[in-house]
């Protein structure tokens, strides 16, 4: 934490996110050495948008849902209102009564399904597959990226890192070798927290967990294990099958591999693919044509690298947005589809078409209006 | 500094330094060339800081002295001339040389020899040595599998591993990868292995003398440098850092067809089906049938774009396996097939999604995996 800030003060929301001292794996160094599924959870979304916009939020109870007078419920608590037990699905009547101090806000949806849409580009930066269960939430395969524990780590932090600087938000992340143990990582060390579970460690790292935090096994699943006597992860680990069988059917088989950690869902990109995209923030702007075009020519290159994955491309865009943040976006449909030869060409021209002349903070190169049913190449590794 | 040199090796040597010379540069001083008497020999250096080549002609050496030249401009005006003695003077403390054969004369400006980079030299004992001619064919064998973009760096370069009184070159972009095995000329001093950018083993194919001539390989005791060098020639180059994947687990070691074709045929048939596949993402797709009780069956391979039609080739094939289907990017296709050198190549697949191994049917120095396309539907 800044030493400058003291109790009370609200937290400036422009900097880098605050270094929890939890941000550390609970798991003992270890690798990945398929797969590594990252899960990211925007902490308390609804609330902490309405925070971030409105200072005078920041620091106290807020409740983002439906109106107390009308039946409505609550969508999201702020931390400080989860202190009052307020939680997600409680009638906003109730809500008021347990905190009456709290602020109660209209939900804004406009607002969130923009800042959820920059942050899915930026995890989408990191793989294509990409998986997202809800405005706030989504898991990405990074297999590509992260073989040891110090790749899980860093790239962890950097995409906390990237979410704070495009939306503002912190976000706690889960990196584990599968979709269970990742999703229930990401909620370990809420909020702003990064919790990294190697692989061969997941039975040991949900063993302590009461089932529920399983994610699958619902208050029904929970309530017919806990006639059993089953409360905690490990107890439904250590049964034997016959027993599990005999209680609970073979759905008490896919409960028992949950709380093992063994799960091979793959992370499945149901969402059709929007656009493949590059862009750089310059760190002084830049208004001399050579180092725009160099800049421009790295977003092309960064963008061919991926392209070989995605379908063709019909449509290219070029966005610029000048020192004073005005920003535009200019787009080009040649006809046929782009090609890691054109790609650089048409960047080229769609920028100098439209550049004004005057200082530029940030440039961007994007793809999109993808030839569905396209052959694509598959990876080797 | 006075020389005087035939124009062939004078133009040879400048088109083989030539190969290092910055296009472009922060430091002008690297687009020209470094020419200085050595030991009787006229050395002629170029580097773009990347890569740096020396080589070295016969010249008759007058005095001694070492000038810096605008590569360009005098790869030119030597080329052009005719095929007579050059002569090359530097006055005394002079920055341009005067340079004439029979009735063409020249002054070129260029730069103090001191103001050049300082290419760095091996002193050591070459860790391994090869044949260059063997060499050659390693390179042009794999390099050209190598990641083009710089999102994995590391992909950038051929992984050179030397291991007994073998070398073997190693190259993958994430889509497909080529391997090859070679003999050493005299076992290498231990077993290591580094990561030489694609650009210097390219540059090095180029330039290094065809015939028996040994190539001497030394890595530098830091490790980051690498130095190939023969009689006539050095080439030094940077070493990319960082740790290689794992090749053992991603060639695979089983199939379940396994077909043997013609070179040629399948190239040709490839090469024709690339046309149609162009708008479609550059995908053919193989189909391969069994042959009846005589073994010998076909492969079908196809082309085709919704907006263009489509081709269908033909060609027999020894199978082994069942009937597979599977589809292809037609440029991995068609550069496997210009690198294997034998007449038949093998090919061994295992299903639509699973990598398929190319390989030559008279050796087993070389291999090659693709991966394959999806088919779009999914």
């Amino acid at each position: 934490m800044d030493a400058r800030q003291g109790p009370g003060e609200t937290p400036d929301l422009s900097r880098e996110p605050p270094s929890s001292p939890e941000l550390t794996s609970v798991a003992r160094p270890g690798g990945f050495p398929e797969r590594a599924i990252l899960h990211l959870d925007l902490d308390a979304f609804y609330s902490s948008v309405e925070q971030r916009d409105n200072p005078r939020l920041r620091g106290k109870p807020v409740i983002v849902g439906g109106d107390p007078d009308r039946r409505g419920v609550v969508a999201t608590a702020s931390y400080e209102a989860r202190r009052f037990g307020i939680r997600s699905g409680l009638p906003a009547v109730t809500a008021r009564r347990l905190c009456p101090q709290a602020v109660f806000i209209a939900p804004r949806f406009g607002v969130y399904r923009a800042v959820s849409e920059t942050v899915m580009e930026v995890l989408q930066r990191l793989s294509p597959t990409l998986e997202r269960i809800a405005y706030d939430e989504a898991f990405v395969d990074v297999s590509d990226r992260v073989r040891a524990w110090l790749d899980a780590d860093s790239l962890g932090k950097s995409v906390k890192r990237d979410i704070h600087g495009a939306v503002g938000l912190t976000a706690s992340i889960g990196i584990a070798a599968n979709k269970i143990t990742a999703k229930v990582a990401s909620d370990h060390q809420k909020p702003n927290g990064l919790t990294i579970v190697a692989s061969g460690e997941e039975a040991r790292f949900l063993a302590p967990l009461t089932v529920r935090k399983l994610w699958g096994i619902g208050p029904r699943a929970e309530a017919r294990l806990a006639t059993e006597g089953i409360e905690r992860a490990e107890q439904l680990a250590a049964a034997s099958a016959e027993w599990i069988v005999a209680r609970f059917g073979h759905q008490g088989l896919e409960w028992q591999a949950l709380a093992r950690g063994v799960d091979s869902r793959p992370v499945a990109s149901g969402e059709k693919r929007r656009q493949i995209s590059r862009e750089e923030t310059f760190a002084e702007d830049l208004n001399d044509i050579d180092s725009l075009c160099a800049a421009l020519k790295r977003m092309s290159d960064g963008v061919i690298s991926d392209m070989r994955t995605y379908p063709p491309a019909r449509t290219l865009t070029v966005k610029i947005r000048y020192a004073n943040f005005t920003t535009i976006t200019r787009q080009i449909s040649p006809g046929t589809v782009m090609t890691a030869q054109s790609v650089p060409d048409h960047a080229r021209h769609v920028f100098m078409d439209h550049w004004d002349g005057r200082p530029v903070r940030l440039l961007g190169v994007a793809l999109s209006n993808f030839v569905e049913d396209a052959p694509g190449q598959l990876k080797l590794f | 500094m006075k020389i005087s040199a035939s124009q062939e090796d004078f133009s040879r040597g400048l088109r083989v330094a030539g190969r290092a010379v910055a296009a472009r540069s922060p430091l002008p001083i690297t687009t020209n060339v470094l020419l200085s008497t050595d030991d009787g020999r006229l050395k002629i250096a170029a580097t773009n800081l990347d890569i740096a080549i020396s080589t070295w002609i016969d010249a008759t050496v007058a005095e001694e002295g070492a000038i810096t030249l605008p590569s360009k401009l005098l790869s030119e005006f030597v080329d052009t001339l005719p095929n007579a003695p050059i002569d090359l003077s530097v006055k005394q403390g002079s920055q341009s040389a005067h340079v004439s054969s029979g009735r063409y004369e020249a002054n070129i400006r260029g730069m103090a020899a001191d103001d050049f980079p300082i290419i760095p030299t091996a002193t050591e004992q070459p860790a391994a040595t090869i044949q260059a001619s063997l060499l050659k064919e390693m390179i042009e064998q794999v390099v050209f599998a190598t990641a083009v973009d710089d999102t994995r760096p590391i992909l950038t370069g051929v992984l050179s591993t030397f291991s007994g009184t073998e070398l073997t070159l190693a190259a993958a972009d994430g889509f497909r990868l080529a391997m090859r095995k070679g003999e050493l000329a005299e076992a290498s001093s231990g077993d290591f292995s580094v990561i030489v950018p694609s650009r210097t083993l390219a540059e090095l194919a180029r330039v290094v003398p065809d015939g028996d001539a040994i190539v001497e390989i030394t890595v530098t005791p830091n490790r980051n440098q690498v130095v190939f060098r023969t009689t006539d020639l050095h080439v030094v180059s940077r070493l990319i850092e960082g740790a290689y994947p794992n090749l053992k687990q991603i060639i695979p070691t089983k199939f379940s067809t396994k077909v043997v074709v013609s070179t040629g045929d399948l190239l040709k048939a490839t090469k024709i089906a690339s046309f149609f596949s162009r708008d479609n993402s550059n995908a053919i797709t193989l189909e391969i049938q069994p042959g009846g009780e005589a073994g010998v069956g076909n492969v079908v391979i196809s082309g085709a774009a919704a907006e263009l039609g489509e081709d269908r080739g033909e060609i027999d094939a020894v199978v082994n396996g069942g009937s597979a289907k599977v589809q292809f990017n037609s440029r991995y296709v068609s550069d496997v097939l210009g690198a294997v050198q034998s007449s038949q190549v093998g090919l061994e697949i295992s299903g639509p999604n699973s990598a398929a191994v190319f390989k030559p049917i008279d050796s087993v120095d070389y291999t090659h995996v693709i991966m394959p396309m999806h088919t779009g539907a999914r």
